[in-house]
């Protein structure tokens, strides 16, 4: 009952120390949950294209800048269990490039050889068809949206015209705002030779074997299983350190904002604290009472603070870019905030609570 | 060893190094079922004796015996004040945001008394004061005499053996301060405890079985109460 009562004596100033709590854990599901679902938007991707190994050129942190030369193609290609490989390539078509007004910050560009089975993925979520020459391009659903276009309509791209043969939809983000083109036109843009970003390793033998032939051969590379992509790319995890640490930083002002309240509410509260002392409530009651309110505010800061997270989550990815971030709950995620809540709230109120269990009654109670 | 309920044996209270002396050595004994009535004028050492009797406060020097243990031996003195103790203060230090229930339960949580248990008696004792009808009254809705009959329903909350009262009429006008030492006694005959007031107040001590007078530290017996009265008249 005086937790209550204690903490509604002061309403706007805990609610205030409420909203604290709640924005920064609003912050960690938010970020948290874009982050996660970049994350797994990429890991989908990876798997939806069947292939049971990736190869990339280890020596660089960013996929979009690795580079798989023709000779080490040809190395995995001939490896025995390789049953096939895809090439690809990838590219940002920056606005410059992209020559019409569609509002579009940037296209991404993928790169597939023409009749490869990475483009078979496509069959029956295409409206039109996939591209099987060098002046065909095939648009991301979204991208078809934002730039008003259709199969038989005509882009003007890199200073080249691309016939739109298709419109995909394959229900994955990056996919969707993006476009596809073949191979050759990003080799020559980007100046690559016949060289791949990356490389899709079909296999029926063990993958294992596979990685150590590419690897021990190549060591620049690394064969990695395609559902491990996120996890092998550091910049991935900075993601999530980066998203943390945002988290945590709101959190701790939130933090903050309990143990300004909770000191006032003690200074307030000195004689009040006497009285408990004096009808025989020990220091450890009181150091209770206090964390409890902390936690109180921490909890129901916690709770807003999820709901928002969430809302505000949705908001985001529908606001800007338009459907290239997706977003991912756990209960993980939902049960890490509420803990950090929590904790932040513990860790904020027990300052307080100490110097309010260490006041002696007789000065508590001469306390003017 | 005394069976005495108060016993004090040359208390001594100093502040700010020894420049202030409130107790200059006092002993005195209480007897169980006692009303003692120690006055004197603001600043003579009434309070700062009412406080070491009461584990509120460490003497300076001296020894206190509470129902004939010494409190120096006492390893936890929240559990003395929470059982032995009732304490009445002049401001009446009710919890402003608790009703006059909940402010008579908050002495039997810190012995974790159930809550139907705390409940039950703390209506018994508002009851007892003739304040049944403000059961559910914030603190702040009460009258200055309701407020410190909570506090009289408060101090009795487990049942102590002692109660003191530190200028408990201090704060109210002469008709509600005598409606208020008439609860305190009968709450005091019903429940046989051990009265012990420090009042300026010479009315208050009218009904003393004991009357001393507290001066400059030193504590001086005057009479009984009855004494006092005809004094005065």
């Amino acid at each position: 009952m005086l937790i209550l009562r204690n903490l509604l004596r002061r309403k706007v100033r805990s609610l205030l120390s409420l909203m604290g709590i709640a924005i920064g854990v609003a912050a960690i599901i938010a970020f948290n949950a874009i982050g996660q679902g970049f994350k797994r938007g990429l890991d989908q991707y990876m798997k939806e294209s069947g292939a049971q190994m990736l190869v990339v050129n280890r020596t660089v942190q960013d996929p979009a800048f690795s580079r798989v030369s023709k000779e080490e193609q040809d190395y995995v290609r001939a490896l025995p269990g390789v049953t096939h490989v895809s090439v690809t390539t990838f590219s940002i078509a920056a606005p410059r490039g992209l020559k019409v007004k569609s509002g579009m910050p940037a296209l991404l560009l993928y790169g597939r050889a023409p009749g490869d089975r990475l483009l078979e993925k496509f069959r029956g979520k295409v409206r039109g068809r996939v591209i099987e020459a060098d002046d065909e391009i095939m648009l991301g659903s979204i991208t078809a949206e934002n730039l008003k276009m259709g199969p038989g309509d005509t882009l003007d791209l890199f200073k080249r015209q691309f016939k739109v043969v298709g419109v995909h939809d394959s229900g994955i983000s990056f996919e969707r705002v993006g476009a596809i083109v073949s191979n050759r036109v990003l080799q020559e843009e980007l100046k690559m030779g016949e060289a791949a970003s990356i490389l899709f390793v079909y296999l029926d033998g063990d993958w294992r074997d596979a990685k150590r032939a590419v690897e021990a051969k190549h060591p620049h590379l690394a064969a990695i299983r395609s559902e491990e992509f996120t996890v092998f790319y550091d910049q991935l995890e900075y993601i999530d350190w980066f998203v943390w640490v945002i988290s945590l930083v709101s959190v701790l002002v939130g933090g903050l904002g309990v143990l300004n309240t909770m000191l006032m509410s003690v200074s307030e509260r000195t004689r009040e604290i006497g009285t408990l002392r004096a009808v025989g409530w020990s220091r450890a009651m009181v150091l209770k009472l206090i964390l409890s309110e902390g936690t109180t505010i921490s909890f129901f800061g916690g709770l807003v603070g999820l709901g928002a997270g969430w809302a505000g989550a949705e908001i985001l990815i529908r606001w800007a870019p338009r459907d290239f971030l997706s977003t991912r709950y756990s209960p993980e995620l939902f049960a890490v905030a509420m803990a950090t809540a929590l904790v932040i709230g513990v860790i904020g109120a027990f300052y307080p609570a100490w110097q309010a269990s260490r006041l002696s009654p007789i000065e508590a109670l001469k306390y003017e | 060893m005394s069976d005495a309920a108060v016993r004090t044996v040359d208390l001594a209270k100093h502040y700010e190094g020894g420049q202030i002396r409130a107790l200059n050595g006092v002993s005195m004994e209480v007897a169980r079922g006692e009303f003692a009535c120690i006055m004197g004028p603001s600043g003579s050492g009434k309070s700062s004796l009412l406080h070491c009797v009461g584990a509120l406060d460490v003497p300076t020097s001296g020894e206190v015996w509470l129902n004939g243990r010494p409190l120096a031996g006492e390893r936890d003195l929240d559990r003395v004040r929470a059982r032995e103790v009732g304490f009445i203060f002049q401001l009446h230090n009710l919890i402003p945001t608790l009703t006059s229930v909940e402010n008579v339960e908050i002495p039997m949580m810190a012995l974790a008394k159930p809550r139907a248990e705390r409940r039950r008696r703390a209506e018994e004792l508002l009851d007892m004061v003739g304040l049944s009808h403000r059961r559910g009254s914030i603190a702040t809705k009460l009258s200055g005499g309701e407020r410190q009959r909570v506090a009289i329903a408060r101090a009795l909350a487990n049942e102590p053996g002692l109660i003191l009262a530190d200028e408990p009429t201090g704060d109210v006008d002469s008709r509600t301060g005598d409606q208020i030492m008439a609860t305190i006694l009968d709450a005091r005959r019903r429940c046989g405890a051990t009265l012990v007031v420090v009042t300026h107040n010479p009315r208050v001590s009218w009904e003393a079985d004991r009357v001393l007078e507290m001066r400059d530290g030193l504590l001086s017996p005057v009479g009984t109460g009855a004494e006092v009265r005809q004094a005065a008249q």
